[in-house]
Parts: structure tokens; sequence; C-alpha cells
């Protein structure tokens, strides 16, 4: 008799997701959470004033230097003193890069991972991209198609809150919508030069997990709407932005069916080979060091694209000497990630009689993919999304000239608008983009350290040259003034913290790990619901589409279950 | 002519002494009550001097609180000893020696005890050139970063200057913007 009905690993974006719908469903579940609990009562700091905050908010520069080089290096600007718990020591969790490579591996280990940390923005995939490898004869095409995921995206968006706007692009399906944060005048009006000069091109609101109108289910939650304080990245009382901690965890809570347990990180899987089902996990605990085991009739991976792909590589058998439903050696590659790196702004005049109320969180505009939308028509393949907004620059930071009161004062007088954008890339998977187990590095715990081994193709290069080009001739087009951009520099991969692909989905068990329904196909009763399943990347940030594949999942699971299949 | 220490005391004194400058609520952070006389924890009295008075021209006290009113110069030290690595430390200890030396060559004298306009004078000048092409000044355009970001750190800089308020409660995407 299993301990559970399910376990999931992992309580964050997907997990907490896996989490609810299972426990609606009304099986019994176990999550495992790597990391300590976050009370969000002791833990977030999101009510700290900024005369609350020593030393500018910053963390040492020795403890920098010690304990988070690699993740300070990748999102400065989210760590601060009062959000480093949010983030790994890198000293207490190293990992590897393969010679001539370099990786971000930028994570949070707690409850709900990093669903307390993302930057909420929130777009569906569409068949532009389902249909993409099958169109270009790339890598192996998605086992689904857009009709399949779509009731799915809307139940999830319809739980988590989203605003937005609708628009009615086929490249980028309208989601389930609350009132999205309206555009600045200066945004309005690159809205009206960048969609007359480019009729193809639409600027747009930034679509992102924020409550604008909550709903009777999110009131009963405990979440209110968004107070316009751009404090995320500290938590958010309120739980007006969507994490796993603010919504589904609660949710699965309150069903009485989940139990969660803190500290536990899964090592391996135990799969018995006379029935072909998983049986179980072996955890380790963080703190004590302390082995146990956790049955259940159905397993769900989310511990993240990375950590699933090693938590199978580890599991290893006489029927899987490769890693656990590996048949297809494609278990950690493939590895994908957004790319960026082109990036350009200018100033817009006219509008200096006008400024803003509120701190709008995440961004203020999307510019949705245009390029390849009806055939290859550019030097590269796929596309690109840009993230950016207008505001009138403060003059924060003391880096400009003068003093005395004119300089004072010049810091509360609304200055020159300044309009930025940066894009957001597909990258290609590649089935040499991977991570593997280190052969002989181990962590503090025994487990094996990851190693990457991940380079961009030609086309994330000639995509972002582009991209470049194209940033600068929509400011032009907006009448921007002293327009700068960056020379293309593409962020490492990883540090856009949208891990893809270690175990895709496809409808051959010779090519692919998982079929449509992220059910692996060697071992019915394994799912996995994180990055992982993902066939190709998009350009959209995808937790939207986890969530919703991880839903859609859950409730097919939990219909085999009913059905005595597994 | 008042020594350089009587002057920045009668500056002190003129806002209420040095005593109230770090008091800002019950969480506020440990900045020590510096007196510009006196050496903090990481910044000797010459130094506490120098920055008390440039922070005071940078950011001086008008319709609200100055630099000097709220004690930038303390909560720089704090962020010296507590932040700041030792090369940072060496760093900023060299960019203060060359700003005393360019600031003490502008007024013939020492520029700590020289008359408010000759102060001005003197510091707007080297700040010019700091953001002109003086690469050598890089250290003082660091030095303001530090004193005006501290400064909008404080509930006076951030509530009373910058009109920063904790929850907003609703975004509003065009206000426009009052003349008067």
């Amino acid at each position: 008799m299993a301990d559970f009905d399910a376990i999931v690993v992992g309580s964050g974006m997907s997990g907490g997701m896996s989490a609810k719908e299972l426990t609606e469903r009304g099986l019994k579940v176990l999550v495992l959470e790597r990391g300590p609990e976050i009370i969000p009562e002791r833990d977030y700091t999101d009510n700290l004033n900024p005369w609350e905050k020593p030393n500018l908010d910053s963390v040492p520069q020795d403890e920098i230097a010690e304990h988070y080089p690699r993740q300070y290096g990748g999102v400065a600007y989210a760590i601060k003193e009062s959000t480093k718990h949010f983030w790994v020591k890198d000293s207490e969790h190293p990992y590897e890069e393969a010679e001539g490579t370099t990786y971000d591996w930028l994570r949070g280990y707690h409850t709900a991972g990093r669903s307390i940390m993302w930057s909420r923005q929130t777009y569906r995939l569409s068949d532009l991209d389902f249909g993409a490898n099958q169109r270009e004869g790339h890598a192996i095409d998605w086992p689904i198609r857009y009709a399949d995921i779509e009731p799915w995206y809307k139940k999830v968006e319809t739980f988590v809150g989203i605003s937005g706007s609708a628009e009615g692009l086929p490249q980028l399906p309208d989601s389930v919508f609350q009132p999205a944060f309206e555009l600045t005048d200066a945004e309005k009006s690159l809205k009206a030069s960048v969609e007359g000069a480019f009729p193809e091109r639409n600027v747009i609101p930034a679509r992102i997990a924020h409550l604008t109108d909550a709903t009777e289910e999110q009131k009963e939650l405990g979440r209110s709407n968004c107070q316009v304080r751009n404090h995320c990245h500290q938590g958010c009382s309120f739980k007006a932005y969507f994490s796993s901690l603010n919504a589904t965890l609660p949710a699965a809570e309150r069903t009485g069916n989940m139990t969660l347990v803190h500290n536990a990180i899964v090592q391996s899987v135990e799969y018995d080979a006379a029935t072909n089902r998983v049986s179980g996990v072996r955890v380790i605990d963080a703190l004590t060091n302390e082995k146990r085991t956790y049955t259940a009739k159905v397993l769900f991976l989310n511990a993240s694209t990375i950590a699933s792909a090693m938590i199978l590589l580890q599991s290893k058998s006489e029927t899987f000497p490769n890693g656990l439903a590996n048949h297809s050696d494609q278990v950690g590659r493939n590895l994908m990630d957004h790319v960026s790196g082109a990036n350009a702004s200018g100033y817009l005049s006219g509008f200096d009689n006008k400024t803003t109320f509120g701190r709008r969180p995440s961004g203020g505009i999307y510019i949705p993919r245009y390029a390849n939308l009806d055939g290859q028509d550019k030097p590269y393949r796929r596309g690109f999304g840009f993230q950016g907004g207008a505001t009138s620059v403060g003059n924060a930071g003391g880096q400009i000239p003068g003093i005395g009161r004119a300089f004072k004062e010049a810091h509360r007088m609304p200055s020159a608008w300044r309009i930025g954008i940066g894009a957001f890339g597909e990258q290609l998977s590649n089935p040499d983009n991977r991570v593997t187990l280190h052969a002989s590095k181990r962590d503090k715990w025994g487990n094996p350290l990851a190693l990457f081994n991940v380079k961009y193709s030609d086309n994330e290069y000639t995509m972002l040259q582009e991209a470049s080009k194209d940033a600068v001739a929509m400011l032009e087009a907006a009448g921007c003034t002293n327009i700068t951009a960056t020379d293309v520099n593409l962020t490492k991969p990883g540090n856009r913290i949208h891990e893809m692909g270690s175990a895709r989905m496809g409808r051959d068990r010779d090519t692919s790990v998982l079929n449509g329904w992220c059910q692996a196909h060697d071992v019915p009763n394994l799912f996995i619901t994180d990055g992982s399943f993902m066939t190709s990347a998009g350009c959209q940030n995808p937790s939207l589409t986890y969530m919703a594949f991880s839903a859609r999942a859950a409730n097919y699971a939990a219909d085999l279950i009913e059905e005595g299949v597994l | 002519m008042k020594t350089r220490r009587e002057f920045i005391q009668g500056l002190i004194l003129s806002v209420g002494g040095a005593a109230t400058l770090s008091a800002c609520g019950d969480n506020a952070p440990a900045v020590m009550a510096t007196a510009p006389n006196n050496p903090g924890r990481f910044y000797t009295s010459d130094e506490m001097l120098l920055v008390n008075r440039v922070a005071d021209l940078i950011i001086p006290e008008t319709e609200t609180p100055g630099a000097l009113q709220v004690n930038v110069a303390g909560y720089l030290d704090g962020l010296m000893t507590d932040w700041a690595s030792a090369q940072t430390q060496e760093e900023h200890r060299l960019a203060l020696i060359r700003l005393r030396v360019d600031l003490d060559a502008a007024v013939s004298g020492e520029f700590v005890s020289v008359s408010q306009a000759d102060a001005e004078a003197a510091l707007a000048a080297l700040d010019a050139r700091a953001f002109e092409s003086d690469q050598s000044l890089q250290g003082y355009r660091t030095l303001k970063g530090w004193i005006t970001q501290a400064y909008f750190a404080t509930e006076a800089g951030a509530v009373q200057e910058l009109k920063w308020v904790a929850l907003p409660g609703r975004w509003d995407a065009s206000v426009d913007i009052n003349p008067a």
C-alpha cells in the first residue's frame, strides 16, 4: 500500500499547480520541497520602507564574493540584503560548466521556489510555436497543438489572475484577463508610431500575473489587488502577484489532501521493473542527512528543468542504466532558455507636462513576435518579443551634474521620458546542449553536481543582431532622440531563468522522453510537468505554459487513477 | 576665522544637534549619531568633516532637511564599515584624499573652513569637471552617488523630498504636472 496517491517533487510554479489539481481531485498528495519553509509573515520583506533597509539594501561585497558570485552575477538587480534569503548560496549549491562554456543557474530553494522571485510576465504559446519544429523539420514535432492546451490555459489563468489586454493576435493568443496596467502617454505615442510604421508589429501592455480585479475565489485565498508598490522581489503580503505560496499551495492545503514536507532532497526514484512502475522516491533530509523513502501510485517531477533531469539521471537501474525513463537518451539534452542582449533606449519629447502615480510592476509594454509569422522571411529562424517601457526618468543615483538646491530638487522633478526595450528570443533546441551528472564532484549531501554544456547556435547570434537593428528602427520611428543601442552581447545561457527541454515530449519513445500528456513513454506513472517537457522554447515567458500543462497532466493522471489504470 | 571644526559644528548645532540626526523610527538602521569633529567607525575625524561638508553642499537644507540634517555622512560611515570590501574602502579613502587636495587647492586654503560661497564655487567647479571628462574624479562621482542615494534612503529624503508613498494603491499612467 503506497503512502500517498501522488508525490509531487517541487513546490514551485509547476509543482504548486500539480499539487492543487491533484488534491482538488481528491487525491492524497505529498509535496516534497528541498529547501526550507517560507512563512510570508516572517520572510516577506515587502513592507520595509527604504529607511528600514540599511546600506542601500546592498549585500556586503565580501559576502557576495563568498556566497553569491554566480547568482549576483546573473541577477544583481534582484539580490538585495532584503531578498538574498530567496536565492541559493553558490557556496552551498555549486555547479560546473564544460570547458569553453558558461551557464547561469539562478535559483531559490524554499517553499514555492522561483515563483516567489519571478518577473511575472505571462504569455500563451500558439500554434506558431507548437508547429514550428514540424514546419522547419527541426528536432521533433510537439505531440500536441494549441487546441489541446487552450482550455487549460483558460482554467489556469482564471485561477492565477493575469492583467492584460485582449488584442486578438494569432501568434499571442489572449488570456483570461483582468484589467491591464494602462500604458503611459509616451508608450501610447510609441504604440501609434510603431504600429503605423510597421503594420505587422504591435505594442501592447505587458501581461503580468498581478491581480487588478480579484475574483471571489482569489479573495477567498486571501489575495487582493496589486497595490502598485513594485516591491515584488521581496514577496507580496497582499498576495497580489501569483506565486505558488500565494495561491496554488493554499488552494491545495484547503482541500485537506496535501502533505508538504520541507528540506527533503530527492536523490532518486525507485523503479519496479516487474510492474514497470515507479514506486516512490528516496530523499535525504537537508538538515539532518537522514534518508527515507516515500511511496505513491503516481509521481510528478516538478523539481525544475535541471533538477528533474538530474533526478532521472541519478535513478539508474538494470532496465534504465542511463537513467530512469531515458530509453531515448534525451534526458538532460535539448536544454534551452530564452536569449537576450539586444537592447535599445531613447528619449521621447512632448511629455514634459506628464508624470505617473504608483510604481507599476514588471515593465510596461510588450511587442509580440512579428518575425517569420507567415513563412520564413528573415535571415534567422523563429523570433523574439520585446519587453520594455517608457517612464519619466527620475534622476536617481546622483549621476547628474550640479550641486545644491537645483541638484536636490532635480530628483523629484519629472525629467525626460526615456523608453527602453529589450528582446527575448527563442533558442533552438540542440541535443548537444545538455546537463549531465559530474563524474566525480558531489554536493554536501553526496549528490552529483550538475555539469552544463550549452552553447548558442548561429541562429541566436543572427537573430539578436537583427533584433537590435529592429529596436533602433522602432525607436527612430517613434521619434526618439539620443537613441543608444548597446553592442549585442548575448546573455549567458540560463540567464533568462527560463530553463526548458531536458525531457522533451514527442510522439516517439525513441526520440522523446514524454508523451503529449507529460507522461513518460517508458514508465506510465511518471509525469514531468516543469519546463523539462518543452519541445521547443517559443519566445514567450514560459511559466504559464508550465502551469497549463501541469493542470492538464494532473487531471489526466487523476483520470487514470480513477479508471484503475494507474 | 573659524576653524574647520567650529565651522561644521556650528552647522550641526544649527540643525538641532548631532544626537537627533539618526532618529527615524524603530526599525531604522544603526547609523551612528556622528558629530563632524568625531571619527566614525570608518572615517577619521578629518574624513568625517570633509564628507559632511561635501554632502551639505550637494544636498543642502531647503524646505526639507538636507544631507547634513539626516546624517548622510554617518550613513556612509556605516556603508563603508558594513558593506564595502577592503578594496572599496581603500579606493574611497584615496578618492577622499584626492578630493581634499583638489578642493584645498581651489580655495587656496582649507576647503572645510572657507565661506559658504567659496566652498560652493569650488565644489561646483570640481563637480562640473567630474561630469565633463575628468576621469580622475570618478571617486568623487561615486561619493556623490552614495550621498544622493543615502539621502533619498532616509525617511526625510524619501517622504519629505521625493514624496515617496509606501502604498500607492493604484496606477495612474497619465498625471498632469501642475506648473505651480
